[in-house]
C-alpha cells in the first residue's frame, strides 16, 4: 500500500519551487523540503533527454509521441473504430520513423485507430530501444494480442474514471499479466485528480500514471498526489502538453500555414468571436521577446522543465510539430523570465476566453485542470 | 651478490606461498561450513582428502545460496545419498577401492567424511560405550520387531514393541512416530471428522479420507515432507528452495456455493451463467481473505477440535504437485462443479484452473520461511492467492504460480479450499 506523503513543513507551492530549485542545483528532487523522492535519474544523448519512468528502470525520451492522428487522415472502420487513408498512415509512419531518428524512445498506439499493426511494422527490428505503450480492454486476448504484434508489451495501461469494482477488477488483470512476464508495467490514464490520488492507495503496484499537465492546466502542482507519487516511485507522463493542440491556436504568430490539429484559423481570427486586441497586443510583444520560439515551444519547456514527469506525450501529425518540440529541448531545464512572460501572457488571454478556446470536447481541462 | 641472494629467498618465498595458498583456501571454504557443519569438517580435517585437496565445494559445489542462507532453507548443490555417494566417489576413484576394488557402496567401509573403517575395533574398550552399544543394540531388535508386527497388521503388539523400544533409547524421532502410528491404528477416530473408508497412511497411520462432522464437507490426507518450492518460470517463485511440510488435512474439491451458504447464511458467488449448472456444486467466488477468516471462525467454534484454518500456500504447492511428484495435468480453464473432473495422485480435485484459491501466507519473497511472520494472521499486507483461474491465462495453471490480494477485497473468481491441521490430541 502507497503511503501518503506528509508535508507538514512545507506547502505545495513550496515543494514545487523546492523541486525546481532541486533540478537546476543538483538535478535532485530530494532537495524539495521533506519529501524522500529519488533524485532525477537523467541523461543526455545527442538533443535528446531522457529520464528514469519511476521504478520502471526504463528510461524514457523526454519528449514521446502521442497515439493521437490526425482527424483529417481518418475513415470510419466499424463501431469506434477507424484506420488513416493510404497517404495519411505514410505521413504519419514517416514523422514517427522521423521522431525515432532524434531519439524519441516512447510510442503511446491506439488500437482503435487501427496503428497496432502498422507501428509494429515501424518497430520491427528496433524493438529494444522502443518503449511501445498501449491502452486498449483488459481482457486476456487482448494483452495476448498486444504482446503478438509487438513481442511483448512495455507499458499497459487502461483509462480509469473512477476507482470502482470494476476498475479493481481490470487492474488485478493487468497484475496478472505482469507477474506472468506479458507486460513490463502497468498504469492508468486519467482526467481526474481524485482518481490520481486514490490510484496510489487502492492499485497495488501501480507503475505510472498518465494525467492531463500543461502551462494552464497544471493543478496536479497542488495536489497531494505528487508528492505521494514521487515517494512510491510512480512514473508520472504528461498528457495534453499543448492541450489537444489547443495552444497552438493561442499563438497569434503562427506561421502562416500552420494548421493547429482541429482549426485552420488562429483563435483571436475567428470569425463571430470576439476579438481580444489587448490581451493579443500583449502576448504578440511577449513573444516578440523570443524572436526563435514559439508558444508552443514555451509551452513544452514548461512541461519539460518539471523535473517531477519522465516525459510529455503529444500527439504530432506535422513534421514541423515533431521539430519544434524537439527543438525546445534545448536548455529544456530553465525557463527563461521571457518565456515565463509569454507564457502569463497566454494564459491570460485563455482566461478572457472562458474554456471556449478549447475542443468542445476537452472543456473538462479548463473546468478540472486549470491550476 | 646481495641481489642474486635476495633473489633466491624471493624465489622460496614465492614457491612455499604459492604451495600454502591451495592448503588455505581450502581451510577458508572449510571454514565457512564449519559456521554449521562443526563435526563433518573436523572429521574431513583428519582425512586424506583434506591432504589431497579435496575440499567441501568439491563434492558439495559451491553452493553460495546455501552459503548464504543460515535457515537452511536452500541445499547445497550437491548432497549425494545412497548409492549416488558411490558414484561421486567414482569421479576421482575410477577403478575402485583401491584396497577391495570395491566400486558400490563405499560408506559400508568409510564414513563420508572421514573415511576411517567403523568397522575395525576401537583400540581401547570403555565399559560405558559397551552398555550404551548393548543398550542401541537392543533397540534396534525392538525396532525390527515393530515393523515386522506393523506389517502383520499387529497395532498393540507393535505399539508394544516401539514402546520398549523408546525405554531403550528416549525421545528417538522415529520409534516416537511409529509408536503414534500404531496408537492411530488402534484408534483411528479424529475430534470434528469422520472418517471414511479403511484407507490409511502408511507412515503416519492417519485415515486418508474424511468427512468435517456436521458438514459433510470430505478432506483428504496429504502426508507430509520435503519438496522443491518454486520456480524459475516466475520471477516471484524463484529461487527454488527446499521446504519441509508437516501432514495435514485439505479440502478434495473447492468449497462450494452451497457449502459457504450453510455455513455463512448467504452466497456471495456472481448468479450462474447460462448453461452453469446446479450452481451450489460450483465454487463459492468474490469472497475476501477476511471473510475466509469469518466461516473458519464458524467452523472452528461448531465443530470439536477446531483446528481449521487456509492452508499455507508451501502446503498448497505441495498438494499441487501431488506430494512432491509431478504437477497436476492440463486441465480445462473453467469454473469446475464438484467432482467433474479427474483427482490428482492425493485424491484433490480442481486445485489448478477452476477458482483463485486463498492461502492463509502473507505475500513476501522467497525463499518461504514459514516463522518468519508470514504466517501470522494479524499481519497487515497482501495474502497469496493459488492455483490460477478460469478466467486468465494457461501459464497460471503451475503450482508454482503465486498471485496476491488485499485481504478485504472480493474479486470475481477468488475462491477458497478448507485446511485443517492434524487434530492434536491423539
Amino acid at each position: 500500500m502507497h503511503s501518503t506523503l506528509k508535508m507538514s513543513t512545507s506547502t505545495r507551492r513550496e515543494f514545487l519551487a523546492a523541486c525546481a530549485a532541486g533540478l537546476v542545483a543538483g538535478r535532485t528532487l530530494a532537495a524539495a523540503a521533506d519529501v524522500q523522492a529519488p533524485p532525477v535519474q537523467e541523461f543526455r544523448r545527442g538533443g535528446m533527454v531522457y529520464r528514469r519512468l519511476g521504478r520502471t528502470g526504463m528510461d524514457v525520451s523526454l519528449l514521446s509521441f502521442g497515439s493521437h492522428t490526425d482527424p483529417a487522415d481518418r475513415l470510419p472502420a466499424g463501431p469506434e473504430k477507424t484506420v488513416l487513408t493510404p497517404e495519411g498512415q505514410v505521413r504519419r509512419d514517416r514523422i514517427i520513423a522521423h521522431a525515432f531518428d532524434l531519439g524519441v524512445n516512447l510510442l503511446d498506439v491506439y488500437a482503435t485507430e487501427g496503428q497496432w499493426e502498422p507501428a509494429a511494422k515501424l518497430v520491427r527490428g528496433r524493438r529494444d530501444k522502443i518503449i511501445i505503450s498501449l491502452a486498449h480492454d483488459i481482457t486476456p486476448k487482448d494483452i495476448d494480442q498486444a504482446a503478438k504484434f509487438f513481442g511483448y508489451v512495455d507499458l499497459y495501461r487502461f483509462c480509469a474514471q473512477e476507482i470502482d469494482q470494476p476498475t479493481i477488477e481490470n487492474w488485478d488483470l493487468l497484475r496478472k499479466a505482469k507477474e506472468a512476464g506479458k507486460i513490463r508495467a502497468i498504469g492508468i490514464s486519467t482526467h481526474i485528480e481524485r482518481t490520481m490520488t486514490m490510484a496510489l492507495d487502492e492499485l497495488e503496484g501501480i507503475d505510472f500514471i498518465f494525467f492531463p499537465y500543461n502551462f494552464i492546466h497544471a493543478r496536479a502542482d497542488y495536489s497531494q498526489f505528487l508528492p505521494s507519487a514521487l515517494s512510491n516511485g510512480i512514473g508520472l507522463i504528461a498528457m495534453k502538453p499543448l492541450a489537444s493542440g489547443s495552444i497552438m491556436k493561442l499563438d497569434p504568430r503562427a506561421r502562416p500555414g500552420a494548421k493547429p490539429e482541429f482549426e485552420d484559423l488562429q483563435l483571436w481570427q475567428r470569425v463571430g468571436k470576439p476579438v481580444l486586441p489587448a490581451a493579443v497586443v500583449e502576448l504578440t510583444e511577449s513573444l516578440n521577446r523570443l524572436p526563435d520560439e514559439t508558444l508552443c515551444m514555451a509551452a513544452m519547456r514548461f512541461v519539460y522543465s518539471r523535473p517531477f514527469l519522465s516525459t510529455a506525450l503529444t500527439g504530432m501529425a506535422e513534421d514541423r510539430l515533431l521539430e519544434d518540440n524537439y527543438k525546445a529541448l534545448a536548455h529544456y531545464s530553465e525557463m527563461r523570465p521571457e518565456e515565463r512572460s509569454a507564457l502569463d501572457k497566454a494564459r491570460q488571454l485563455a482566461s478572457l476566453r472562458g474554456a471556449d478556446w478549447l475542443r468542445p470536447d476537452y472543456r473538462w481541462l479548463e473546468e478540472q485542470w486549470r491550476g | 651478490m646481495a641481489r642474486l641472494i635476495s633473489g633466491i629467498i624471493l624465489f622460496l618465498c614465492a614457491a612455499a606461498g604459492a604451495a600454502q595458498t591451495v592448503e588455505d583456501r581450502q581451510f577458508k571454504e572449510a571454514g565457512v561450513c564449519a559456521r554449521c557443519h562443526v563435526i563433518s569438517v573436523v572429521e574431513w580435517g583428519m582425512s586424506h582428502h583434506r591432504q589431497a585437496g579435496i575440499a567441501c565445494t568439491s563434492c558439495h559445489g559451491p553452493s553460495p545460496g546455501h552459503v548464504k542462507d543460515e535457515r537452511n532453507n536452500i541445499k547445497p548443490e550437491r548432497l549425494p545419498r545412497g548409492t549416488a555417494i558411490a558414484g561421486l566417489c567414482a569421479g576421482c576413484h575410477a577403478s575402485g577401492c583401491p584396497k577391495t576394488q570395491q566400486t558400490a557402496s563405499c560408506q559400508d567401509c568409510h564414513h563420508s567424511h572421514a573415511l576411517v573403517d567403523p568397522k575395525k575395533p576401537a583400540m581401547v574398550s570403555d565399559s560405558h560405550l559397551d552398555e550404551i552399544s548393548a543398550r542401541w543394540s537392543r533397540f534396534a531388535e525392538l525396532e525390527r520387531r515393530g515393523e515386522e508386527l506393523v506389517k502383520a497388521g499387529d497395532w498393540r503388539g507393535a505399539s508394544d514393541a516401539y514402546r520398549q523400544a523408546l525405554a531403550q533409547k528416549p525421545a528417538d524421532r522415529q520409534a516416537t512416530e511409529r509408536l503414534k502410528m500404531c496408537e492411530r491404528r488402534l484408534n483411528p477416530s479424529l475430534p470434528g471428522f469422520e472418517v471414511i473408508g479403511k484407507e490409511f497412511d502408511s507412515q503416519t497411520g492417519l485415515p486418508l479420507h474424511v468427512r468435517v462432522a456436521g458438514s459433510g464437507i470430505s478432506m483428504a490426507l496429504v502426508p507430509g515432507g520435503e519438496f522443491e518450492m518454486g520456480s524459475e518460470r516466475f520471477p516471484a517463485a524463484k529461487p527454488v528452495h527446499t521446504v519441509r511440510v508437516e501432514p495435514f488435512y485439505l479440502g478434495q474439491y473447492e468449497l462450494t456455493q452451497a457449502e459457504w451458504k450453510s455455513l455463512m447464511g448467504s452466497n456471495p458467488s456472481a448468479p450462474p451463467a447460462a448453461g452453469q449448472p446446479e450452481p451450489d456444486r460450483m465454487p463459492v467466488d468474490q469472497i475476501s481473505w477476511e471473510d475466509c477468516q469469518s466461516l473458519l471462525k464458524k467452523l472452528n467454534d461448531g465443530v470439536p477440535g477446531s483446528g481449521f484454518r487456509l492452508p499455507t500456500e508451501a502446503e498448497w504447492e505441495f498438494a499441487a504437485r501431488a506430494g512432491g511428484g509431478t504437477p497436476e495435468a492440463a486441465v480445462p480453464q473453467e469454473p469446475r462443479q464438484m467432482g467433474n473432473q479427474e483427482p490428482n495422485a492425493l485424491g484433490l480435485f480442481g486445485l489448478m484452473g477452476s477458482v483463485w484459491e486463498w492461502s492463509s501466507s502473507l505475500y513476501r519473497p522467497y525463499p518461504y520461511v514459514a516463522l518468519d511472520g508470514r504466517e501470522e494472521l494479524d499481519a497487515p499486507g497482501l495474502r497469496v492467492l493459488r492455483g490460477g483461474g478460469y478466467a486468465e491465462w494457461k501459464d497460471w495453471l503451475d503450482p508454482a504460480a503465486r498471485h496476491s490480494e488485499r485481504p478485504n477485497r472480493r474479486l470475481r473468481g477468488n475462491g477458497m479450499r478448507l485446511a485443517r491441521s492434524v487434530p492434536a490430541g491423539l
